[in-house]
């Protein structure tokens, strides 16, 4: 191979190359989801997915042993909150339970369906995102066992986000808080109706469309609506209201909301076998 | 062809290792990217034409795992792999922190490059106020991976030794 190659020479490779590209670009376009390209890609997710699971066996426990002793002051804090609030949570479980007896009866008398009765599948997180520019973290089901686009991810918790791509054997799932997300949602003290929409950042969400006279408190807790056509069931807890200010002669408040998720020590989540009716 | 093995090997290498263990890598939630730093090292070591070429190769392995349209990365890759091959012509030194500047400078520009280019071809939301600190720190994180790949690259394209040989 000659070290020495003339300079139009390897402007001609770029144009290639740069066309080639674009071709690319232009045919997945086309396709839009169930061209050519689509099918490459899920063969390349699926092939991956064996190397994926060796290397995270692989890693785990040295990154357990690095965050363990990195963080140790941390995790104990963290035990002794997560005691604290264990506990007065037991009380609100207890609770919680004989209002819920009583929803629940209710809502057979009325025979409308609940977030409960949605077949799920329970999956675990194996990769987060491979870009710097979208939310997204990847899980170890995929069609073979259900999971279709569209379909909610939730957590014990909360909405974590809903499934954007599906290969046969893994799936993506997009986190609430990417740019692309929104979902319509309801306060759950006031009963105003909004949407809630990712800003590109982990740590919180803007809420839009509510009225500046409607009161929202901080720390309310905001809902999904479940309205018709909406992409999601009603009743999942989406995120607590950190801040709401109205600037004058506004439309709507500025309100920002954090998820009830930890979105960034997802290990485990469920995804709802729902779509849209 | 043995260059091409080689060149092969470190391809699939890079991509695991981009995939798995850089994965947990992150600064404020911003991660290094691995297939961008190949583009720019073979750019650097092997000049114009291959860095084109192994820019698009990366690229195109990046795009199989994304859902951003497909040849984005492929398109941008081989810019900067191009372009660092040109100035890399215009370089007569050798000095140890040749790699690692260019790492710097060229991962930020490719990573702002990657948003504006793919602003254009309808994901707006890629050019947001977080851009400057994405850029910069996937700019940082290269440039501290860049001794390890180009020792990996000089490996492959070695053939009797390197174009540029960078001492570490």
């Amino acid at each position: 191979m000659a070290v020495y190659r003339r300079p139009a020479r390897s402007r001609f490779t770029l144009l290639l190359l740069v066309l080639t590209s674009v071709t690319l670009l232009t045919l997945d376009y086309r396709g839009s989801g169930s061209g050519a390209i689509s099918l490459v890609k899920d063969g390349a997710r699926d092939g991956f997915a064996p190397i994926q699971r060796f290397s995270d066996r692989l890693m785990r426990p040295v990154g357990n042993l690095v965050g363990g002793i990195l963080h140790y002051g941390d995790l104990e804090r963290e035990n002794e909150q997560l005691r604290r609030e264990n506990a007065e949570f037991r009380g609100d479980v207890l609770r919680a339970d004989d209002a819920e007896r009583e929803r629940q009866a209710l809502l057979d008398q009325l025979d409308l369906a609940t977030p409960q009765d949605i077949p799920r599948v329970d999956a675990r997180v194996v990769a987060t995102s491979p870009t710097n520019f979208a939310f997204t973290v990847e899980i170890d089901k995929g069609t073979s066992s259900g999971l279709a686009t569209g379909m909610p991810v939730v957590t014990g918790t909360g909405l974590v986000g809903r499934v954007a791509e599906t290969s046969q054997t893994r799936a993506v799932v997009q986190l609430l808080t990417d740019k692309k997300f929104s979902v319509g949602v309801r306060l759950a003290t006031s009963g105003d109706f909004g949407v809630a929409n990712g800003q590109g950042t982990l740590k919180s969400l803007s809420l839009d469309l509510i009225d500046p006279a409607s009161p929202v408190d901080k720390d309310e807790v905001v809902v999904t609506s479940g309205l018709q056509q909406s992409q999601f069931p009603p009743g999942i807890p989406v995120g607590k209201v950190e801040q709401a200010t109205t600037r004058p002669g506004g439309l709507q408040q500025d309100i920002t909301i954090v998820p009830v998720v930890d979105l960034r020590r997802l290990s485990f989540v469920t995804v709802l076998q729902w779509s849209p009716g | 062809m043995k260059a091409r093995l080689r060149m092969t090997l470190i391809l699939l290498v890079t991509l695991v290792v981009h995939l798995t263990v850089l994965s947990r890598l992150r600064v404020v939630g911003v991660r290094p990217d691995a297939l961008l730093l190949l583009a720019v090292t073979v750019g650097l070591v092997g000049g114009t034409d291959r860095g084109a070429v192994a820019g698009f190769v990366s690229g195109v392995l990046a795009d199989l795992f994304l859902q951003s349209p497909f040849g984005l990365s492929a398109l941008v890759y081989s810019l900067v792999g191009f372009a660092v091959g040109s100035v890399q012509s215009a370089i007569l030194r050798s000095a140890w922190w040749i790699p690692v500047v260019t790492a710097l400078a060229a991962s930020t520009a490719g990573t702002v490059l990657y948003a504006l280019v793919a602003a254009m071809v309808g994901q707006p939301e890629f050019v947001s106020p977080r851009l400057p600190v994405i850029a910069v720190l996937v700019g940082l994180m290269n440039a501290a991976l860049a001794p390890v790949a180009v020792r990996l690259v000089s490996w492959s394209l070695r053939r009797g030794g390197p174009d540029r040989p960078y001492a570490f």
